[in-house]
């Protein structure tokens, strides 16, 4: 059985001339939490779209849950992007409902149930029949992670999921990440906040398109070789000492 | 493929159902476009021999804005990414948007053609429901041309752009107001290109001479022609691993 979920090798990608993913290798194993860190402009968003498929690698290759995206491998996977992307003269139940259709849930019965099961989960039940537009920035959020999440993907992929999230929430959407990597879903999450990071179970950091550490919270603060040293003095020791990713393989 | 077909048709059908000033002014503004030209023309000979050619361009023209800015929405609220990102392909996107703004295409058609046909009463020859499907062959051109050139908009003041630049240039070359054979021969070469050209010989021929969609054959095949085309087109500017 294969226990890689993802596998990236010697990957690079430009937008014309400028560089934005540049020779990224990585292997994300299954049933885990998987963090990419970075500043904004980093190529965190970038490299997401690459390992979906929404963009071609200029060089090197893209393997997800096996095989290169396509739109065979999009059936297993969720994928939340950094803006909510809904439509917003539809309720909440709608936009949920037409993304349980694509993602092939035909059967009537059970694609309710579902729907009301996700609208529960993202706490958005007196909601369900209110047109996004007139929710706030978070409870968009929410609605575009339960379109994510409406077909239960083995592999998801969450651009930034935490947003605009005030901090009970966030609270709230961790603790439903955690019990999803527990169930043996894979979760690709990008942040720039270190408080997300803490939750990852393995991470990168990325700079200028490039992998500047990669490890476990603990491996990668360890690395900084100082006491009570935070993921942000990691971040910052990586960032100051260039490319030292060996340190934590 | 079919039933995601449905499932977008039936999204983009739900989307303008809910804008309810949206479906007041798909209605509304025709009517009170039909209305002005008849009440400009008072001449009823003038009107008769006009507002056929006019009819094919308020279609044109109004399939070509709703389907143009409803996708280029898509993109810029952040949907198109989240489609293509899913399993449905480039062709479930494009014949879904087709069929849901196809009803909506139709649904101006009629109310247009009837309006002129009954409220304004312009003398018509030629079987009413052979000219209904012909005008719907011009509404299937008008949301493929929409698609298709909503790709090249990065916003809705973009897409509003493509007005002057796309359809008003057509209304003049061909033969809306003035017959293309008494214009500059440079000028009716140009027309032979373009596919309002054959939207109003076809609709003139039917309405004014009482012809029947088997005698405009070439007319319709030039405008399924574009349609299929368009159609192709749209359906490369949504190659997935393009999207940026």
């Amino acid at each position: 059985m294969n226990i890689t979920a993802i596998e990236i090798k010697n990957l690079s990608f430009n937008y014309g001339k400028l560089k934005v993913i540049d020779d990224v290798s990585l292997e994300i194993a299954k049933g885990i939490s998987f963090g990419l860190l970075g500043s904004n402009g980093a190529g965190k968003t970038t490299l997401i779209r690459l390992m979906v498929g929404l963009l071609k690698p200029k060089t090197g290759s893209v393997f997800c849950l096996g095989k290169p995206p396509s739109p065979a491998t999009a059936r297993n996977i969720g994928y939340m992007p950094q803006l909510p992307s809904l439509y917003s003269e539809l309720t909440v139940y709608q936009n949920i409902d037409f993304f349980a259709r694509i993602y092939g849930l035909r059967a009537h019965n059970t694609r309710n149930q579902r729907v009301d099961e996700v609208i529960k989960l993202v706490d958005l039940w007196p909601k369900k029949n209110v047109s996004v537009s007139q929710l706030s920035g978070g409870m968009k959020q929410r609605v575009s992670l339960a379109c994510a999440i409406v077909h239960n993907p083995p592999l998801l992929f969450l651009d930034e999921p935490t947003v605009g999230l005030d901090p009970e929430l966030r609270v709230h959407f961790w603790e439903y990440f955690g019990n999803l990597t527990a169930a043996g879903h894979t979760l690709i999450v990008s942040s720039h906040t270190m408080d997300d990071a803490a939750h990852c179970q393995k991470l990168i950091f990325m700079r200028e398109g490039k992998v500047i550490a990669l490890g476990t919270p603990d491996e990668l603060r360890g690395a900084v070789g100082k006491p009570n040293t935070t993921l942000e003095d990691a971040f910052l020791y990586f960032i100051r000492h260039g490319e030292v990713k060996s340190h934590v393989q | 493929m079919f039933s995601n077909i449905i499932t977008i048709a039936r999204r983009s059908i739900q989307q303008l159902v809910r804008d309810r000033r949206t479906i007041a002014l798909i209605i509304v503004v025709p009517l009170v476009i039909a209305s002005l030209i008849g009440v400009s023309l008072p001449n009823k000979a003038v009107l008769n021999q006009t507002l056929p050619a006019l009819l094919a361009v308020l279609i044109l023209f109004f399939g070509f804005l709703l389907s143009g800015i409803s996708f280029l929405r898509e993109r810029s609220q952040g949907t198109r990414e989240r489609l293509m990102a899913s399993p449905v392909s480039r062709g479930d996107i494009i014949f879904g948007y087709l069929l849901g703004f196809l009803l909506f295409a139709i649904l101006q058609t009629l109310v247009l053609f009837f309006y002129t046909v009954y409220i304004i009463k312009i003398d018509f020859m030629g079987d009413l429901w052979q000219i209904i499907i012909f005008q719907i062959l011009i509404g299937i051109l008008a949301v493929c041309l929409g698609i298709f050139l909503s790709a090249f908009a990065r916003n809705e003041f973009q897409m509003v752009q493509f007005i002057p630049l796309i359809i008003i240039p057509q209304v003049f070359i061909c033969g809306v107001l003035f017959p293309v054979n008494t214009q500059p021969e440079w000028l009716q070469w140009i027309a032979k290109f373009l596919p309002l050209t054959y939207g109003v010989d076809g609709i003139k021929a039917m309405m004014l001479e009482g012809k029947g969609l088997l005698d405009i054959g070439k007319e319709i095949a030039v405008l399924a022609s574009y349609a299929v085309v368009l159609m192709a087109l749209a359906g490369i500017s949504l190659r997935r691993g393009h999207v940026a």
